[in-house]
Formats: C-alpha cells, structure tokens, sequence
C-alpha cells in the first residue's frame, strides 16, 4: 500500500528531483519532490508521527534528521529546515502525497523565497557565555571597596559577630555579581551581534553549580564572518573567569521558526 | 577559536534546534497528536524529563500562542491578499498574481 504521509527535513532552492540513498530516518529513502523553483527533500511514510518514549530512539532520529539536512545541502544547495516530526499527509484519496507537498510548495513560494535570500551563504552558530562564580566572587571581594571595608570591619569582630558579617559579605558579592551581569550581558552580546547577519536571544539554561549561563545567542553568521566571530569569543574565553560554548555550523533553525499557515481557500 | 558540531558536546545545542525550531507548519496537511500537535515539543519533554512541566500544561500555553501568532499572521496575509483578489475579480483573471 502507498504510504500517505512525507516526512519534510526541508526544502531546498533546486528544481532537481535526486535520490539521496536511505539516509532517513529508520533508513527511508530520502528524495526530492520538486515544484518551481523549490523542492522539498523528504521520505515517504504513513500518516503517523515518529514517537517514542525511549531517550536513545529519539536522539538517534534528531542526528539522522540533521545528517539528511547535512547531505542535502551538499547536493543543492541552502535549504530552509524543518522542525522535527513535520509530516504532511493527503486526506483525500484521489490527491497523491507528492502532490500535497507540491501544492504547499507552490502555496509557500513566495516565503521560501524570502527566506532563502536571508539564510543564502549564512549559516546558523549557537554561542553560550558562561562565567565561573567562584572565580568571579573572589575578584570581586577583593577588588570591590565597599566589600573590603565589612571585611576590614570584620577581622576585629568575634566569631559570632564574624559570622553574621560573612554572610553579609556574601550577600555584597551576590548583589555585585548580579548588577555586573547586565553589563557583561550587553557588552558580549554587541561584541557578538556586530559580526551576525541576524541574532536571537535564547533563554540561559541552569547547567550547575560551577558554570552559570550568561548569554545563549543564535547567530546568523555570513561564511566570510565566522573567522571574525571566533576572534571575539576567543578574547572572551580567554577572560578570565569566563567561558565560551561555541557550536555550529547548522541549519538556521532559528531563523525560519516563525510558524507559517499555507493560505487556503476555504478561509473567507 | 573555531565552532564545532562534536555530537558529545553538541547534542543539546541540536536537539534545542530539531526539536523547538526549523520552519513550522499550521494547517489541516499536518499530522495532530491528540492534544499536543506538535509533537517535537512532546519529545523533547520526555527528553528532558520535564513530564512536570507537560502535565501542568506549559508547553500547551506554549504551543497555543505560536499557533495564536500563526492564526495572526495569516489574518494579515489574507488582508494584504484581499484587494488583490477583488481586483482580480474584475479583470477576471488568475489570483495568484503578486503585486
């Protein structure tokens, strides 16, 4: 029986109808199905979502989904990624599947057009700022005056009275570490921004005690500004007390992400 | 220093990207997961072991406000498009004419 579903990875600005191989996901024969001047690179599949509750199962079908983008780009070219699991399906019997992405294509021409001339020579960089609180805390209780006076205060004062000015020492470094972190945030972030076509500010993640995230940033990079990119985020890793996550090149996932609703007719 | 795709060292950065990201689509084509229709934000939950935050309804709240900002922008579309198609109307001709 003809599998009703296709699995979209992506779309790429090419008109060629290729054969990728069974490069997929659970193997599938990966394909393109070309309409004007774009095709969708997918694999046939029934109507039904890829779900799994196992961990492994699931990493393994994001890296296949991001190794058939890889090989995908190498035969044609920039491509628009999809998110994981996008499945398109004919609810009629008489409309093919190919036909139903073929028809979306000609729907989204207009969008895929726009997006292909942002994201065409660019490629996408995830960089993460981190900074060691341990290291920062004791620079700042050394540098910072005020702090230095509750400790100077401190030394001639009891134990107990030592005690409740420790804390208070720690409450200073806390307060201080949390008004430098807005500096540090918009210093790093235009040091970083001047080298991206385009930049998106992602939520900071809790990774531990040892490693704070201070900035997580998807960058739209030109190819010929990578090497810019690297300069300035080594300078930054090489600060001490800081570290720099720098990760890519990908898909730019994160800037194509805004939901798109194909126009259909029946809407009045 | 240069950018690297180690798949020990960059899984999440990848799973953040596949999973929450990449071109989104909002329409009857799709395929619905009872209750929670995109279905990578329900994988990556289970991931990330943060069922928690499913069963309270958070990626839902989530999930309805991306297709709230789909449904907008395709109010807007269907605006822009609107005098087209009366024009076209008129002359009688193809609507898929861009102006």
């Amino acid at each position: 029986m003809e599998n009703k579903g296709r699995y979209i990875y992506g779309v790429a600005a090419s008109d060629r109808t290729v054969n990728l191989g069974p490069i997929g996901i659970g193997g599938s024969e990966v394909f393109t199905i070309p309409c004007g001047n774009f095709c969708a690179i997918v694999h046939s599949c029934p109507a039904e979502p890829y779900q799994s509750t196992d961990e492994n199962t699931v990493k393994q079908w994001v890296k296949t989904h991001q190794g058939v983008l890889d090989e995908a780009k190498k035969e044609l070219g920039t491509i628009v990624p999809m998110g994981f699991d996008t499945i398109l399906q004919s609810k009629d019997d008489a409309i093919s599947a190919d036909q139903v992405v073929k028809d979306w294509l000609k729907e989204e021409t207009e969008r895929l057009h726009s997006l292909m001339e942002k994201i065409s020579s660019r490629d996408e960089y995830g960089v993460q700022i981190f900074y060691v609180p341990r290291i920062i805390s004791k620079r700042i209780s050394e540098e910072n005056l005020d702090i230095q006076k509750i400790k100077d205060e401190m030394a001639s004062k009891s134990p107990g009275m030592a005690y409740l000015y420790k804390q208070r020492v720690e409450k200073a470094v806390r307060t201080e570490i949390e008004r430098l972190a807005g500096d540090w945030f918009k210093d790093f972030y235009a040091r970083v921004k001047c080298h991206c076509a385009d930049i998106v500010v992602e939520k900071t993640k809790r990774i531990g005690q040892d490693n704070v995230m201070l900035v997580n940033l998807s960058c739209l990079v030109a190819k010929e500004k990578v090497s810019h990119l690297g300069e300035e985020l080594e300078k930054i890793n090489n600060t001490e007390g800081f570290s720099v996550h720098f990760s890519g090149p990908w898909p730019p996932y994160s800037f194509v992400a805004k939901p798109v609703m194909p126009v259909k007719e029946e809407v009045k | 220093m240069n950018p690297t795709r180690d798949t020990h060292a960059t899984l999440v950065d990848l799973l953040d990207r596949v999973l929450d990201k990449g071109l989104i689509l909002d329409a009857d084509l799709i395929i619905h997961v009872a209750g929670v229709p995109l279905l990578g934000v329900k994988l990556r939950a289970a991931l990330a072991g943060i069922e928690t935050m499913l069963k309270y309804g958070i990626w839902e709240d989530w999930d309805a406000a991306q297709r709230a900002i789909a449904a907008e922008e395709y109010r807007l579309k269907k605006m822009a498009r609107a005098p087209e198609k009366e024009l076209a109307a008129l002359c009688s001709n193809s609507t898929d004419t861009t102006l």
